[in-house]
């Protein structure tokens, strides 16, 4: 293998890693600031790296067939797979993770990202756990909710730039020396109010809700393959916010940049979760198909015909 | 011999073979049918070619045979697909009775569908059409009649299909004097704009009955759970794509050669009422609790994406719909065998009872796998292609709100695709299933090799772009550019499959590897009983199962969408026709003196009108 | 390097050292003790600032707390729920009750000492301990796991024969699965 080949393996390797980290800290912060919120200490940022090292090291792991065997690595093939295809960094930057950001484009992301969710899924269903099923069909059908304004955002953007691709919106964006948050900010609601769906937290927590679910499709997963699913989730959290900056905040030219409009992102789900109770799956379906489709319908609009 | 001729043959003795050799052995029939496919693919793929044409006359016809770009695609489709169905059919059809019967039908229909595709003429077209309704229909009532009389309604709209074509090949006669498919293609640019608004409306209508769109699929979704399995995979993968087949030559062929206002009003509606089709067949599928139904109403929303790919009508659109038409006969064929495999083995398909069927059924779970990620559009398969191709072209060819339709649809497959593994292959282990087994090797083998063909098509989607091309040139769509591993839209961006796959099944695999090695020794498999219930231990006959109303969330969010089926309308439309001919029955009132009148009236009518109805 | 009861192989000083700080606690609200149990997580006290963290299920658990007396029936439960949890594993006894049977000392249907009945790692006493005596208990069962003397779920191993034996001679209708870890 030639030097090139051994820098973009690296590379990939850096990009997880960086996604890594990022994924799980923001983890620890999260739990930090609902503490702050409840006027609580809260556990140290770093705690969610002990939590998954501790479970990696716990010593012995049950299984209900290897269909709940493979399902983690469904979910972490699915949110590495994704994370390749996203441009990390845009312009000059993007020289360590560059991966594979010009081999895919955003309709292919789309479907990638279900790729892991349906890999959990069936991982859950195998345990023959009631509650996992339960908590999969909730899932499963709150993301028919969401993804309706989520694609009305996306397809606004692409009317607008005429790309379907990542890279193609950021160029855009860098071209015209703007935001598409700002262009089209209908489209951006419209997909904000997605995202919060997307995260799982409150108010939309109805798959995993601890208490009545006793945490739905991840009940019967310890040991190892909770571990496998933590790491998953925090990758697959790095990958939709770094979607969301390429798209809507013109990508992020430095690491920094980069940490900081994740984050500011990121705290939209959060503090938004963390003062709300939780819905129903229908009530959220309803609510998906209700405001935030109109304005998705409006953004469209709006690009059509105004821009 | 001209091969073309021979396929007909070898089927149409295979046919008459399988019937009589039922009397030897009900096993030899299925044997002796699939022998007869068997061949007949053999020579398809190594004998026939585009020069030979048929030429056979009957009296003040010539019906002519031939090949071309366009129905080798569907051809070879059919032939592959039909081998494999009847291969899977020897075993599953094993013990059943009337077999002579079934097989003939089996055959008669694949030789149909090849008439139908080497057809050059729209009297043979007619002819091979209705022989593929009867024989179909002669399958749909293997099982007798049902309570829901799906036979008579499967017969209803098929008549109401061959009527409208009937009718189109009379106009068409009538106005070019020939039966030609090529003549009527050229020359119908010069009609008027009402006979082409009128010869486009019975084609469609022709057709949308075959494809099940919407206000014609009501026979669908039963009849294709009621008959046998194994020719559902041929019935729901084939002979629905010979409607694609007809809707590929009018929307594309034809008119594309007409400039007319009405003819882009029929595309436009076309392609909405298919994404209506789409969305709400995949609404009924996800609260299906028949694993048949569920796949039926599936069916009918994937043949909406390929009849909206075709109506939108731009090179990446037609790509598309051909490419999802094979994927789909590929994936949906072999779904149907497995769901025929579980019901051979268990006896039922309700996926309320099914379950846990995974370490039973390796391979028959796996080939479910696989076609249910292509059915769902999961990357690195190749029903991914198609949905991509699909999408783009919505985008591109600006039908934003479309793509809205289609994306509901295709997210809410996922919930109808998880519902089909779930109930049948995962959850709790029933005592009721402990002793079944995998099926035969013959029934195993065309379900993998119909996944492998899945998995083939997605990393090298150029394998059937090259033929599409040739195809849709064929067609008039001009030159066709394709790579074999790189998908581009109009817009210059792309999706390569190969690296997307590389990338999948490099970390997968990765990771398999670390779950497996970690802790190897100390990884333990426990059965399902064995899992968090608060301490309690459920004994032997302790029901866990979810299955029961397993969307019911969803269900409550689209009530309002499901208020009213369409079999509602049409039996509102028989009822009010029910009334209205109850009516017209009492003019018959019996009395002399009543009939006296009404011949008086009639002249008066004459007397009165017969300046406007004779000068 | 000596593996002896005294000295830990480095790997194991690392592992012990995230165990320590990250315990997922299965909260079996068994007696009057369980009303313990939201003050000692929520604002008030604040457990979660040790790492230490309510779960919903025994696979995903680390501490099995057993928050008061077991009745025959309920022990059979709590067994279970023992048993389906993932190594390493703890148990932390709460209130006098799991000691030796505190108020119910004499009732005929209640487990004096849960010790015998699957291996306590820590003891809480008092009736009922306040959330500060459970966060110390919490504490103490962290400096016990960072010694690496925290081996409960090993001395249930070896000794599975003595604590089944104990078991089966309080909970008459034993249907239990094998534990053949």
């Amino acid at each position: 293998m030639d030097t090139n080949s051994w820098i973009s393996i690296l590379g990939f390797i850096a990009t997880v890693v960086l996604a890594f980290t990022v994924g799980v800290s923001y983890g620890g912060i999260v739990r930090k600031i609902t503490a702050r919120i409840q006027n609580r200490v809260g556990p140290p940022v770093y705690q969610n790296f002990f939590d998954i090292f501790k479970l990696y090291s716990k010593s012995t792991a049950v299984n209900h067939g290897w269909m709940q065997h493979l399902g983690p690595a469904f979910a972490i093939t699915a949110s590495v797979t994704s994370l390749m295809f996203i441009p990390v960094l845009n312009g000059q930057g993007e020289f360590w993770f560059a991966n594979l950001n010009f081999k895919g484009d955003l309709i292919f992301l789309l479907y990638m990202m279900v790729f892991g969710s349906l890999g959990m899924a069936l991982g859950a269903g195998q345990t023959g756990n009631p509650n996992s099923a339960i908590g999969v069909s909730r899932g499963l059908s709150q993301m028919v909710g969401y993804e309706i304004p989520w694609v009305l955002a996306l397809v606004a953007l692409m009317l607008q730039t005429k790309s379907t691709s990542i890279t193609g919106i950021m160029d855009y964006q860098i071209a015209h020396g703007t935001w598409m948050m700002f262009e089209s900010p209908l489209a951006f609601i419209a997909a904000l109010m997605a995202m919060l769906g997307m995260f799982h937290y409150a108010p939309f927590d109805v798959t995993f809700a601890p208490a009545e679910l006793s945490s739905g499709p991840a009940s019967e997963f310890g040991g190892k393959y909770l571990a496998m699913m933590m790491t998953s989730g925090s990758i697959f959290a790095f990958v939709k916010l770094a979607l969301f900056v390429d798209i809507f905040m013109g990508g992020a030219s430095n690491l920094i940049m980069l940490v900081v409009k994740t984050f500011l992102l990121y705290m939209v789900p959060v503090l938004y979760g963390i003062v709300s109770p939780r819905y129903r799956t229908e009530q959220s379906i309803r609510y998906f198909w209700g405001w935030p489709t109109l304005i998705g319908v409006l953004g469209v609009l709006y690009v059509v015909f105004v821009r | 011999m001209n091969s073309l001729l021979l396929i007909i043959l070898i089927l149409l003795g295979g046919a008459i073979l399988a019937y009589l050799s039922k009397r030897i052995s009900p096993m030899l029939s299925s044997i002796v049918s699939f022998l007869a496919i068997t061949s007949a693919a053999l020579v398809f793929f190594f004998l026939a070619n585009d020069q030979e044409i048929v030429k056979i006359s009957l009296g003040d016809f010539v019906l002519e045979w031939g090949l071309n770009a366009y129905s080798w695609i569907f051809g070879a489709m059919v032939m592959v697909m039909a081998t494999l169905a009847s291969l899977f059919s020897i075993f599953y059809m094993k013990g059943k009775d009337r077999l002579g019967y079934f097989n003939l039908n089996f055959d008669l229909s694949v030789m149909a569908m090849m008439g139908i595709l080497f057809s050059l003429d729209w009297v043979s077209f007619f002819i091979f059409w209705e022989i593929m309704t009867w024989s179909s229909f002669l399958i749909i009532v293997y099982n007798g009649i049902s309570e829901g009389k799906i036979g008579i309604k499967y017969m209803i709209f098929s008549a109401i299909g061959g009527y409208a074509m009937l009718l189109a090949l009379v106009v068409t006669r009538s106005q070019i004097h020939s039966f030609l498919i090529t003549d009527l293609i050229h020359s119908f640019a010069g009609f008027s704009g009402n006979m082409q608004a009128l010869l486009g409306l019975l084609f469609l209508t022709a057709f949308g009955v075959k494809s099940a769109v919407m206000p014609l699929h009501v026979w669908a979704p039963r009849a294709y759970a009621d008959s046998p399995m194994s020719y559902t995979a041929i019935f729901s993968g084939l002979l629905s794509k010979m409607g694609i087949f007809g809707f590929g030559i009018m929307l594309i062929a034809v008119f594309s050669h007409s400039v007319d206002g009405t003819i882009f009003v029929y595309r436009e509606v076309l392609a909405w009422l298919a994404a209506i089709t789409s969305v709400i067949a995949t609404f009924y599928a996800v609260i299906q609790t028949d694993a048949k139904r569920l796949l039926a109403y599936s069916s009918i929303a994937q043949l909406g994406y390929i009849v909206m790919g075709l109506a939108i009508g731009t090179k990446l659109a037609v790509m598309a719909a051909l490419f999802l038409a094979i994927m789909h006969a590929i994936y949906k064929g072999t779904l149907f065998m497995v769901v025929g495999a579980v019901e051979r083995q268990t006896g039922i398909t309700d996926m309320t009872r099914l379950g846990a069927l995974i370490r039973k059924m390796p391979w028959t779970f796996f080939a479910a796998l696989l076609s249910i990620i292509a059915l769902a559009g999961i990357p690195p398969l190749g029903g991914f292609v198609g949905k991509w191709m699909l999408y783009e072209s919505l985008i591109t060819s600006d039908h934003y709100f479309l793509i809205i339709l289609a994306f509901l649809s295709s997210t809410a497959a996922f919930l109808y695709s998880f519902r089909f593994l779930f109930g049948i292959f995962l959850g709790q282990e029933e005592k009721e299933f402990e002793n079944v087994k995998e099926v035969p090797f013959t029934m195993v083998l065309p379900m993998l090799i119909g996944s492998l063909l899945l998995v083939v098509f997605g990393t090298f989607p150029g394998l059937l772009f090259k033929p599409l091309a040739s195809a849709m040139s064929f067609l008039g769509m001009g030159d066709v550019s394709w790579n074999m591993s790189m998908l581009s839209n109009g817009w210059g961006d792309h999706v390569d499959t190969l690296d997307v796959i590389n990338s999948v099944v490099i970390i997968f695999v990765l990771v398999a590897i670390f779950l497996g090695l970690k802790n190897r020794k100390r990884t333990r498999y426990v059965s399902t009983k064995d899992i968090h219930t608060s301490g309690e231990i459920p004994t032997e006959n302790e029901n866990l199962t979810y299955a029961v109303d397993f969307y019911k969330p969803f269900e409550r969010a689209i009530a309002p969408v499901m208020k009213r089926k369409m079999d509602f309308y049409y039996n509102k439309f028989g009822e009010g026709l029910e009334t209205f001919f109850d009516f017209l029955r009492r003019v018959y009132t019996g009395n002399g003196q009543t009939y006296a009148f009404y011949v008086i009236v009639f002249l008066v009518i004459l007397i009165v009108f017969s300046q406007q109805i004779f000068f | 390097m000596p593996n002896d009861k005294n000295s830990q192989k480095i790997v194991d000083i690392i592992k012990n050292a995230a165990r320590k700080h990250s315990l997922f606690v299965l909260a079996y609200g068994t007696g009057c003790g369980a009303i313990e149990i939201p003050p000692t997580m929520t604002s008030r006290y604040d457990a979660e600032r040790f790492g230490i963290r309510g779960m919903a299920t025994p696979r995903q658990a680390d501490v099995l707390l057993v928050t008061g007396y077991l009745a025959t029936k309920t022990l059979k439960r709590v067994i279970r729920a023992y048993e389906q949890m993932q190594d390493p594993k703890y148990v932390i006894g709460f209130g006098s009750c799991t000691i030796n049977g505190g108020m119910y000392w004499d009732s005929y249907n209640t487990i004096k000492l849960l010790d015998k009945y699957i291996p306590v790692d820590v003891y809480i006493n008092g009736c009922m301990p306040r959330p500060e005596a459970v966060i110390t208990g919490f504490i103490e069962l962290q400096k016990l796991i960072a010694e690496g003397k925290a081996d409960g779920a090993t001395k249930y191993k070896e000794n599975l024969d003595w604590y089944r034996a104990n078991q089966k001679k309080v909970i008459k209708n034993w249907n239990m699965p094998d534990y053949n870890w």
